[in-house]
């Protein structure tokens, strides 16, 4: 039995929902995939309490330990995002991947990639708790200058950067490189091919494009905070690092990343789409209504979305020169072209063969409703003329939160199909449509909860909101938010009452 | 209608109603029919899906250029770099945005006179935001410490009130709290 099968099986609750037969033929496309999307769900429940707990703490004026507004706010964002939503993306296309390709999920890479996401959120978490409030997005020069001022100690920067790299490491360079290994090179194994599909496929396809913008977008900000902590270790003289700490260079390279990281994962899901969604079609065909539009949908997003980047800075004119902003602006909408490309393909799908609506599915299509909801309010945002009214809003924080719950549904979705495989046990059918149903109510509930908190100009990230007259949101925000904590609790409940398959 | 749709958050929220709904109705209709009413193949004719396809395609650009086009004059970089050559005499407010306060070379300015804002921030990224006495925000700028050059926009305010200035981004632990006035008469 592998170590990765060792340790689901020695984890309580969670791990009798993902045990897997370490013994079987597929565990080395099971065993990894199954304890990074095991994990990942840890992630989701710490970042679930935080989240649920911001209004709370607004409305009585907590700020005890956890229960202090920017400490919940930044552990939220970064456990929302990294651990959580991107370690669940990971498992579930690492399985993926090796049941298409025939190829092994449980290198040394996909190791190192379970152990540096989880030891650098576990330092980043401790970085906070010391003090270090700076949010998911860094806001450099932050880190250092709230050092200076006494805010938080200088040790706990070193602890949160630590913890900053190797999440950055495990991202950008460790899972990619994992991905492009399964896609061209390695030995292929006929039992573990499940489902054979090559890069004609757009469900590969997509998933080629989107490590390779993860890889290419990322550098850049490996090399510039690899200096800096570098620096921050002593090794490298602050002679060395004068360029990195340029506020403008750190903050651009990450928001280049940031964004595109944001874009990769949208394009991974895409394609997930692409490749579950016929094996659900009414008439048995198992082919979308047409691959070269599907495929074409994904290279207009990669096109449009790598350089929409520069919206994050429009309000900066003329520092962000204003041929910058209009290409900003028209890429940001470019995307949504891509976006009608893929409505069109899959309602065209689904029109032509009809639709068996089994739970997995309709999450994928009740998450990829969220997410184009979602492309319509950063549509908005694109646009130069709104985003002076908008930017730095809760507008803002509502589109990340919901781009994030929208992939997120549509990869639960995806993982219920890939879980008879992973487990060998049949997760339960009704408990899973309780829950998107719910999950559903409650993402586009927040999603329009915080929209109209932008629209009044709420300031995103704001400690007041009861001194401020904003809590008539914040009592919405927490209604939504425990419809949608039931709703993922109800996913808890779907898999942990799954059924083991006989034959 | 097109000032309250790109001057003022609700417009935004308008627009982006325009989109949802229609797409929400569609998309779950189809969806709907196909997947609980009837679940068999559709008797649409191969040839008419290219057509509905383009026809789908061209609605979307249309709309799409239309909303930005439409938008161009309402873009403070266009209305401030016209506004800067036009040799229009403004008022000068030399800004700068510090952990948690503002420094600024006036807080009063008069109404009808165009207003040029040159923003910095002398330690990390702060946000320089005016909102109108009703609640909306004016205007919002980005500050970025390290630029040679100020952030700068021009605005003409139309009514004269209290205008409460905020920071909109994060700044660290007391960034609720950065907060200033601008008095227009």
């Amino acid at each position: 039995m592998s170590t990765a099968a060792k340790m689901i099986q020695g984890t309580p609750v969670l791990g009798k929902m993902f045990k897997v037969n370490g013994n079987d033929d597929l565990a080395s496309i099971n065993a990894w995939p199954s304890l990074i999307i095991m994990t990942s769900f840890v992630w989701l429940a710490i970042a679930l309490l935080l989240g649920v707990s911001m209004p709370i703490i607004q409305y009585f004026g907590l700020n005890i330990f956890l229960f202090e507004f920017y400490t919940a706010l930044t552990l939220h964002g970064a456990a929302m995002t990294f651990p959580f939503a991107f370690s669940l993306m990971v498992g579930v296309s690492l399985h993926r991947a090796g049941a298409c390709m025939g190829k092994k999920a449980d290198g040394p890479l996909v190791v190192l990639y379970y152990i540096f996401m989880n030891i650098g959120g576990l330092l980043f978490t401790l970085s906070v708790l010391a003090g270090f409030k700076i949010t998911y997005t860094v806001m450099f020069p932050l880190p250092v200058v709230g050092a200076q001022m006494g805010v938080w100690p200088m040790w706990s920067v070193v602890l949160g950067f630590t913890g900053i790299a190797l999440i950055l490491v495990s991202m950008i360079i460790l899972y990619p490189i994992q991905i492009l290994q399964m896609i061209f090179w390695g030995k292929k194994h006929d039992e573990l091919e499940l489902s054979p599909r090559t890069l004609n496929d757009p469900g590969m396809l997509g998933m080629l494009i989107a490590v390779l913008v993860l890889l290419v977008s990322g550098l850049p900000l490996i090399v510039t905070a690899s200096s800096v902590l570098l620096y921050l270790y002593g090794i490298f003289p602050a002679a060395w690092i004068g360029w990195a700490v340029t506020p403008v260079v750190f903050q651009f390279v990450f928001y280049i990343f940031a964004h595109n990281l944001m874009e990769s994962m949208a394009i991974m899901i895409v394609s997930a789409v692409y490749g579950t969604l016929p094996l659900y079609l009414a008439d048995g065909t198992r082919k979308l209504y047409s691959d070269k539009l599907a495929n074409a949908a994904l290279w207009i997003l990669l096109i449009t979305s790598v350089t929409s980047f520069f919206h994050h800075f429009y309000t900066m004119f003329p520092a962000l020169p204003s041929t910058f902003s209009f290409h900003g602006n028209v890429m940001s909408w470019g995307t949504g072209i891509g976006g009608a490309f893929t409505i069109f393909t899959i309602l065209a799908t689904i029109w032509k063969h009809g639709l068996r609506p089994e739970p997995g599915v309709m999450m994928i299509l009740a998450g990829f409703v969220i997410y184009c909801l979602d492309g319509v309010t950063a549509m908005i945002i694109g646009n130069v003329a709104m985003s002076y009214h908008l930017h730095g809003t809760l507008w803002v924080g509502g589109h990340a939160m919901t781009v994030l719950l929208a992939m997120s549904l549509m990869w639960m979705g995806v993982l219920y199909h890939h879980y008879p495989v992973l487990t060998n046990r049949n997760p339960d059918a009704d408990k899973c449509r309780q829950s998107y149903r719910m999950y559903f109510i409650g993402g586009v509930g927040m999603m329009y909860t915080f929209m109209a908190g932008g629209a009044m100009g709420i300031p995103r990230r704001i400690s007041n909101w009861v001194e401020s007259g904003y809590m008539g949101i914040g009592v919405f925000i927490l209604i939504f938010g425990l419809i949608l904590s039931y709703g993922i609790s109800m996913f808890f409940v779907t898999l942990s009452k799954s059924r083991e398959i006989t034959t | 209608m097109r000032d309250f749709i790109y001057e003022d958050g609700w417009g935004a929220f308008v627009v982006l109603l325009f989109f949802h709904i229609p797409f929400l109705i569609f998309f779950c209709r189809i969806v709907y029919k196909k997947a609980f009413v009837n679940t068999g193949p559709s008797g649409t004719a191969p040839e008419k899906y290219p057509k509905i396809e383009i026809m789908w395609i061209s609605t979307v650009a249309v709309l799409f250029i239309l909303v930005n086009v439409l938008s161009v004059v309402y873009m403070p970089p266009v209305s401030t770099a016209a506004l800067t050559k036009s040799g229009t005499p403004f008022q000068e407010v030399d800004i700068t945005a510090k952990s948690w306060y503002y420094d600024m070379s006036s807080r009063e300015v008069e109404v009808g006179v165009p207003v040029k804002f040159s923003a910095k921030s002398g330690d990390t990224v702060h946000g320089f935001s005016v909102y109108h006495p009703d609640g909306r925000i004016v205007f919002t700028m980005m500050l970025m410490p390290g630029m040679e050059s100020p952030t700068t926009l021009v605005h003409t305010f139309e009514e004269p009130g209290e205008y409460k200035v905020r920071c909109l981004e994060y700044c660290g632990i007391v960034h609720h709290a950065m907060q200033d006035l601008l008095v227009v008469r």
